[in-house]
């Protein structure tokens, strides 16, 4: 547990308010289903990812499973906590920590599905399923560095198992199916080639990060820095305080998000931002929508309001445009701006009475 | 094997996409329809409407016990086991059950998806059991496979053969066994990952191509019901479930007018003119068009199929199975149908065979085998006329399906040539390979799709291996474990990758390249080498240079649509930073080399070499060299230049000088047809 103290504590990363906004609203609301760091080296992407497993709240799993099944939930279960529900047995119950799992570039495809137990087929002679990575990131983050690096194969198993929260495994004598409903974090050098588009579209959100430019910040990030190295359990406890208040608005919002709600007008926008920039399908909409409401109850209110709409549109957008050559990844702001404010205009037009 | 209940969203709650869904839901009514396949863009509800359907499908009959899902009406289908039993004089107990959707998840390797050696059965009793795998769970049912362009082709050659048969015979590890295995195929892709092989799409009866809904009000309903499932599945189900039981009455209702639906005659040429008029390969479009015609009738709840019911069933049917033009007649000795006819199963063999003989050898880049070039890989050059038939039909097949009118952009008499291609590059992707296999045993990357007996590194298949020992188990000495491996069983892991050759295009985008016929020309070759990577599963990538930069314009990948669109879509104009280019090119050919030493990759440069702008301080020609100097010392890394620069008064021959540098092939487009292209790209690879 040593370990845990060791991590830079997450308030004290300075600057780069968008990574920190996207990676605090999948902590609070799951359903995001993750974000993708693209930046140059050195700007704390990793560091970032990892301090946020300290924030990460508690969640309800039934005590002995190895899916964290949560115990209150039976859509989501595993067969064998279905099967023992079914039975009549009550399901033990335990809290622990939102995980954060490591999906190495190096791993293989019969680690991150899951393979035959060879302990068990040697020893017993028995048929038993082992799980890999996917089990164990179940209702957690799965987190993987350098992911444009990451074997194409083993690409295709993720997709597989992101779009439906669900790893199925028909491999090497076994034949197998357990929940994989997991937040996909992945941190990239866009020096180093980009994305697939597929992959690219199962991350909730994604930010673009550079280094900081203004001097006194940078004076900043380096002071904390070296203040971390010398004496990392002191300046982790200096940070207590704010990563404290960070764990319970976490925890706050949680709580609130149930009850927010999104107007018909702000559908409506969202919509429309959708269709005017030119996006694929419509996850984009969807993960607009979710990110309002939890960056709303982020900020404790139970209604969603423009500004919430507007923060969540980068996020959300950045990786979803169709771009041509020549151009960077980026949300035209210009056009951005256009389509709110024309929403604005025909919105004050149509329904006045509703606007604030 | 239990079952895991998903919670889907319901069927009748997805918003617009109606022909998808009224393709699926024909589907569910008639099985004979022969599958479908789902097209479209990330983020459609193609998966959740494909997973939605398994609520709305029908009961069938089945003998109780049954793994095979047997029909016991049907006495000529029933599998062994049945047959035995009825045999016996036993009365075999039925029982009614949901079709089912099985799940061919990507990873799948070839023991489950065919079936293999029971070995726990095996160890613990010593007696052989065959342990059914996919194709047994899904007779009679409807096997999904999502991102169906993802899955590994050898898997995909085994559902070809099942499929074509209906039958499913194994032949493996020890066990012999043939049960039968009629299903329904599914798949649903984004073709922006690459696309399907034709022989498997053609397999599919129906194809729709899905996009997002354009209607702001219909995406607001979208994103609403979403959220309401999202926040509490059992209760939007519950509220949904009236409108689930009206489709499902509606199926119900179908599925017994259907043997009642006519057609008239009149109809039936009217699908004759259709199916012609798209110039389809062979017949199966016909025989489908008529079938969904009748099952859309009975949709309808009428007894005889109308003329709008043909143009229905023809939008569904048709749309992968178009091609675009008539091809020119002198290459055309005979019509393809008779091959297309039954395309399947005698070819398949061959590959089956070659892969058995040489698993080790399997050539990666020709995993899409158009067969017949397998078959080259062992019969010689004899076979060069029949060859050449053959390969025009696969020519033919492969020209890219859907969505097509538009995309004959380039005035490049695009199907000739790129036969030629094809029938060039067949053979350095041979002796490619066999270099590749070779460096293959060296690495453990890769998907595991089957074992081999052959013993080649030390990636032990655990799973094959266990079944190789089990039957013997009784007979050996166990000393603690449950099991005795002798040096007989081990099998190793057979791993195949769907990457192939690289094909870099370096481009040169600047104002110089703006002389219009220049570019239009750079573009045409660089087509008709996209369309040959297309058809050979090649990696491709593109870096493009102009103004003062270069950037990776198309990251690797086996998308050819994409790098399609992208190269329509490329500006020109401002100075020209060879420099950069030549760096940018050679850190991503780097990347990739790091990523998968096994391949090769081909730079093809594509510019007249005036560099006047430079990254650092040198002068921008002595800088270009120097990057040459450092691409070539990369041996891996093969290159090629195509010097843009016009014939004229004043000729500079930098490009020349360029080639030279990286001891590169080179060649002037003027005199540059697409075929001679090609085999510059041939022998700048051997």
């Amino acid at each position: 547990m040593s370990e845990l103290k060791k991590i830079y504590p997450f308030a004290a990363i300075v600057g780069q308010e968008e990574m920190k906004k996207g990676l605090l609203l999948n902590a609070i609301n799951p359903k995001l289903s993750g974000i993708l760091i693209r930046g140059e080296k050195g700007t704390a992407k990793s560091t970032a990812v990892r301090a946020l497993a300290a924030l990460l709240p508690e969640i309800e799993v039934v005590a002995d499973c190895l899916y964290g099944c949560d115990p209150d939930d039976i859509t989501t279960m595993c067969m064998n906590c279905r099967e023992r529900l079914a039975n009549g047995e009550t399901l033990p119950r335990a809290q622990r920590k939102m995980r954060v799992v490591d999906l190495p570039v190096s791993a293989t495809e019969d680690r991150v599905v899951g393979t035959l137990d060879i302990e068990q087929a040697i020893k017993k002679g028995e048929k038993r399923f082992e799980p890999g990575v996917l089990a164990q990131a179940n209702r957690g983050i799965l987190y993987v560095d350098e992911v444009n690096l990451l074997d194409d194969h083993i690409v295709d198993v993720l997709l597989d198992s992101a779009a439906m929260g669900v790893n199925t495994v028909e491999r090497e004598g076994v034949s197998f199916i357990h929940p994989a409903n997991f937040i996909l974090v992945g941190t990239m050098n866009p020096e180093e080639g980009e994305l697939r588009p597929q992959l690219l579209d199962r991350f909730g959100f994604c930010v673009n990060i550079t280094g900081i430019i203004d001097p006194a910040l940078r004076v900043e990030v380096v002071k904390r820095r070296a203040a971390f190295e010398e004496d990392p359990e002191g300046f982790a406890d200096r940070w207590e305080a704010e990563q404290d208040k960070l764990r319970r608005q976490i925890i706050e919002a949680k709580a609130l998000l149930p009850k927010v709600q999104i107007s018909d007008e702000m559908l409506f926008l969202i919509a429309g931002i959708a269709i005017e920039m030119g996006v694929d399908g419509h996850r984009a909409d969807l993960i607009m929508m979710k990110a309002a409401k939890t960056m709303a109850a982020f900020n404790g209110r139970e209604e969603v309001s423009e500004e919430d709409v507007r923060q969540s549109v980068d996020l959300a957008l950045l990786h979803r445009m169709r771009r041509k050559p020549f151009q960077e990844l980026a949300v035209d702001r210009q056009k951005l701006q256009g389509v709110m404010a024309g929403f604005k205009h025909s919105h004050v037009h149509s329904h006045t009475h509703a606007v604030k | 094997m239990s079952k895991f209940q998903r919670v889907v969203y319901p069927f009748s709650a997805i918003t617009g996409q109606e022909k998808m869904k009224k393709g699926l839901v024909l589907n569910a009514i008639n099985p004979r329809l022969g599958g479908i396949l789902v097209r479209g863009e990330k983020g459609t509800a193609k998966s959740t409407a494909v997973r939605a359907l398994a609520a709305l499908l029908p009961e069938i009959e089945v003998v109780m016990g049954c793994p095979f899902n047997c029909d016991p009406k049907n006495i000529t289908r029933l599998c062994d086991r049945c047959q035995a039993r009825l045999a016996a004089g036993e009365k075999l107990e039925t029982t009614s059950r949901q079709v089912q959707v099985i799940d061919l998840p990507v990873s799948a390797t070839e023991d489950r998806v065919v079936g293999s050696l029971d070995f726990e059965h095996a160890i613990k009793h010593g007696m052989r059991r065959f342990e059914p795998g996919i194709l047994a769970q899904a007779n009679r049912g409807i096997i999904y496979m999502d991102e169906v362009n993802l899955l590994d082709d050898h898997i995909v050659d085994v559902l070809l053969d099942a499929a074509a048969m209906g039958l499913n015979v194994v032949e493996r590890e020890s066990v012999s066994y043939v049960h039968p295995a009629e299903f329904i195929l599914v798949g649903t892709m984004n073709p922006e990952e690459g696309d399907l092989r034709p022989q498997l799409i053609d397999r599919f009866g129906l194809c729709v191509e899905v996009e997002g809904v354009r209607d702001p009000g219909e995406r607001v309903e979208i994103a609403k019901r979403r959220e309401a499932f999202d926040a509490d599945p059992m209760g939007f189900i519950t509220q949904w479930a009236a409108e689930e039981q009206a489709v499902r009455d509606r199926i119900t209702a179908a599925r017994q007018l259907l043997p009642k639906v006519t057609i008239t005659p009149g109809l039936l040429d009217l699908i004759a003119k259709l199916s012609m008029e798209a110039f389809v390969a062979g017949h199966r479009a016909d025989i489908i068009m008529e079938v969904a015609a009748r099952t859309i009738a009975a949709w309808h709840g009428r007894e005889e199929a109308m003329e709008q019911d043909v143009y229905e069933a023809a939008d569904l049917v048709l749309f992968h199975r178009v091609r675009q033009a008539p091809p020119p007649p002198p290459e055309q000795p005979e019509p393809p149908e008779e091959e297309q006819e039954e395309p399947e199963s005698p070819e398949q063999e061959n590959e089956e065979e070659n892969q058995e003989e040489e698993p080790q050898e399997q050539p990666e880049p020709e995993q899409a085998p158009p067969p017949p070039e397998q078959a080259d890989s062992d019969m010689e050059e004899q076979e060069e006329e029949d060859r050449d038939e053959q390969e025009q039909n696969e020519q033919e097949q492969n020209t890219p399906p859907p969505a097509a009118p538009q995309e004959i952009v380039f005035a490049v008499g695009q199907p000739f040539q790129v036969k030629r291609i094809t029938h060039e590059r067949d053979r350095i992707l041979r002796k490619g390979s066999g270099r590749r296999s070779h460096t293959k045993t060296a690495s453990k990357a890769g998907r595991y799709v089957r074992s081999t007996m052959q013993r080649k590194n030390d990636d032990l298949a655990f799973d094959a291996t266990l079944r190789a020992a089990a039957p013997y188990q009784v007979h050996r000495r166990r000393e603690q474990v449950a099991i005795a491996i002798e040096t007989g069983d081990i099998r190793e892991k057979v791993r195949e990758k769907r990457i192939g050759n690289f094909l870099l295009f370096v481009v040169d985008a600047s104002g110089s390249m703006g002389a219009q016929q220049r570019m239009v020309e750079t573009k045409g070759a660089i087509l008709s080498l996209l369309l040959d990577a297309y058809q050979k599963r090649d990696r491709i990538g593109m870096v493009a240079f102009k103004g003062n930069t270069a950037e990776v314009i198309l990251p690797p990948t086996n998308s050819v649509e994409m790098a399609h669109k992208l190269l329509e879509e490329l500006p020109t104009g401002g100075k020209t930073p060879l420099s950069a280019g030549l760096a940018k090119a050679y850190e991503v050919a780097k990347t990739q080399l790091l990523k998968d030493p096994n391949i090769s990759p081909l730079l093809i440069i594509i510019s007249d070499g005036k560099g006047n702008v430079s990254i650092g301080s040198d002068k921008p020609l002595k800088e270009a060299l120097r990057a040459a100097e450092i691409i070539r010392e990369e041996e891996r890394i093969k290159t090629l230049v195509i010097d843009v620069e016009k014939k004229g008064f004043l000729t500079f021959g930098l490009a020349r000088e360029l080639a030279h540098g990286l001891e590169a092939e080179y060649y002037k487009i003027d005199d540059l047809k697409a075929d001679t292209l090609v085999q510059a790209v041939r022998q700048s690879s051997e």
